[in-house]
């Protein structure tokens, strides 16, 4: 089933300057660089959190790809319109650090504990979403991704696969297995979406 | 720009469809991890501060440290110094340290291989920042002396210059080392900038969270014994 299209990665490249601003932000125009900023940060942090899950490490992941978008935007060619280019620099970042976070878990809490249970809807079923974000956090990085940036934020499959540099194909086969993973692993809440 | 992420073991399995739960986990999905408000101006001088204190390093605001780019003519020799440099800089604590290194050991050969080249430089830049930043985490010596600080920051705008070129060599196009050496790079940088008087504690707390955040040490640790220049050879 698709979610209706949220044309995420567009909304902010239409703003009537957008190109204008790229371009002065190519120059180092530190003005620039704070409006495409605060064009596109909502998205970036949203993202970034539903991913992570916690609030430093998405504050710190979304520096991270500003920084280094700033860094490096003499070499974006326009090509792509910035927000898709800064949405692949956002979950390749991302991904990193969740790679890392699993390599530590000695050190640190697991990932999966952090993962899906620090902020959820108050009026969800605490055990059924318990069980879901335990699911939802077994599920193999790349289908997991997948799932969240559609489902829980809404990007369509072509936005999900230029981020994650995949076919619009992959992400829906991905994402109709995230569901079928999460489906077996939910079987004892099955009158819940039974008729 | 970036590898394909993991799908797991069973990717191609097909599993069988329903668009009863489809529906129903969709509109659960909004409930995981629901963000906060966007913490905009935390987030905006975080960044600023960050490209200010790049901008000032890369500019040659910082005394010492070569600037970011330079022209790939001179590369080679420039890696090679900086490897000799390294080398030196090895000779020079090791025989600090007691122990006399064989001479036939401690002659560099400049290899023939370019790419063994920057492997070797690599893995030389690594070991010194480690050594760096782990006397860093080790001593409080910056925070009361200032003639430590000063040294502290030579050696580090040496390791700084090392790192440069190496991001600017082939060995930076590696996606494996190219992170690293930029997370390093960021380090090095806050080191030097606040190394030309004493630290104070919070100036030495936002190094040591840097630190931490990018797991900076255990990273160059995996990296140099692992001969991390296997695909930097390519120019």
């Amino acid at each position: 089933m698709e979610t209706e299209s949220l044309p995420h990665l567009e909304r902010a490249d239409l703003l009537p300057d957008q190109r204008a601003l790229v371009e002065r932000a190519r120059r180092g125009d530190p003005s620039a660089h704070r409006a495409l900023y605060e064009a596109h940060v909502d998205r970036i942090f949203r993202l970034t959190f539903r991913l992570i899950g916690r609030e430093d490490a998405a504050r710190e992941l979304t520096q991270d790809t500003f920084v280094r978008a700033f860094a490096s935007i003499s070499g974006f060619r326009g090509d792509a319109a910035f927000s898709t280019w800064l949405h692949t620099i956002a979950v390749s970042v991302t991904l990193n650090e969740i790679k890392r976070s699993k390599r530590q878990r000695t050190r640190e809490a697991p990932l999966e504990e952090a993962l899906m249970v620090t902020r959820s809807a108050p009026e969800s079923d605490p055990v059924m979403r318990e069980r879901l974000a335990a699911a939802v956090a077994d599920l193999p990085e790349g289908c997991r991704t997948v799932f969240m940036m559609h489902d829980a934020e809404g990007y369509t499959h072509e936005e999900i696969a230029t981020a994650l540099g995949v076919t619009p194909g992959t992400s829906k086969a991905q994402l109709f297995r995230a569901r079928g993973k999460l489906r077996i692993a939910l079987a004892d809440f099955a009158e819940e979406w039974k008729p | 720009m970036m590898d394909h992420p993991d799908f797991g073991e069973d990717a191609d399995v097909e599993l069988p469809g329903d668009e009863q739960f489809d529906a129903w986990v969709s509109a659960r999905a909004r409930s995981l991890n629901v963000p906060p408000a966007t913490p905009r101006l935390e987030m905006w001088d975080a960044i600023a501060s960050t490209q200010k204190t790049s901008a000032i390093a890369q500019t040659g605001g910082i005394a010492g440290v070569l600037p970011f780019r330079i022209s790939r003519r001179f590369l080679p020799v420039a890696i090679a110094a900086a490897l000799l440099l390294g080398v030196g800089i090895d000779r020079v604590l090791q025989h600090e340290a007691i122990v006399v290194p064989p001479p036939v050991a401690s002659q560099p050969v400049p290899p023939a291989d370019p790419s063994r080249l920057y492997h070797m430089a690599a893995v030389q830049t690594l070991s010194q920042a480690e050594a760096l930043l782990t006397a860093f985490r080790a001593s409080d010596v910056a925070v009361h002396d200032p003639a430590a600080a000063r040294q502290l920051g030579a050696w580090g705008r040496d390791v700084l210059s090392s790192t440069r070129l190496l991001i600017d060599s082939p060995a930076g196009a590696d996606p494996q080392l190219r992170p690293l050496l930029n997370d390093l790079e960021l380090v090095l940088v806050q080191v030097i900038s606040l190394s030309g008087a004493p630290l104070d504690s919070s100036d030495r707390k936002l190094i040591d969270q840097t630190l931490h955040d990018r797991d900076l040490l255990p990273r160059i640790r995996t990296a140099v014994p692992a001969g991390i220049g296997g695909t930097a050879s390519d120019e």
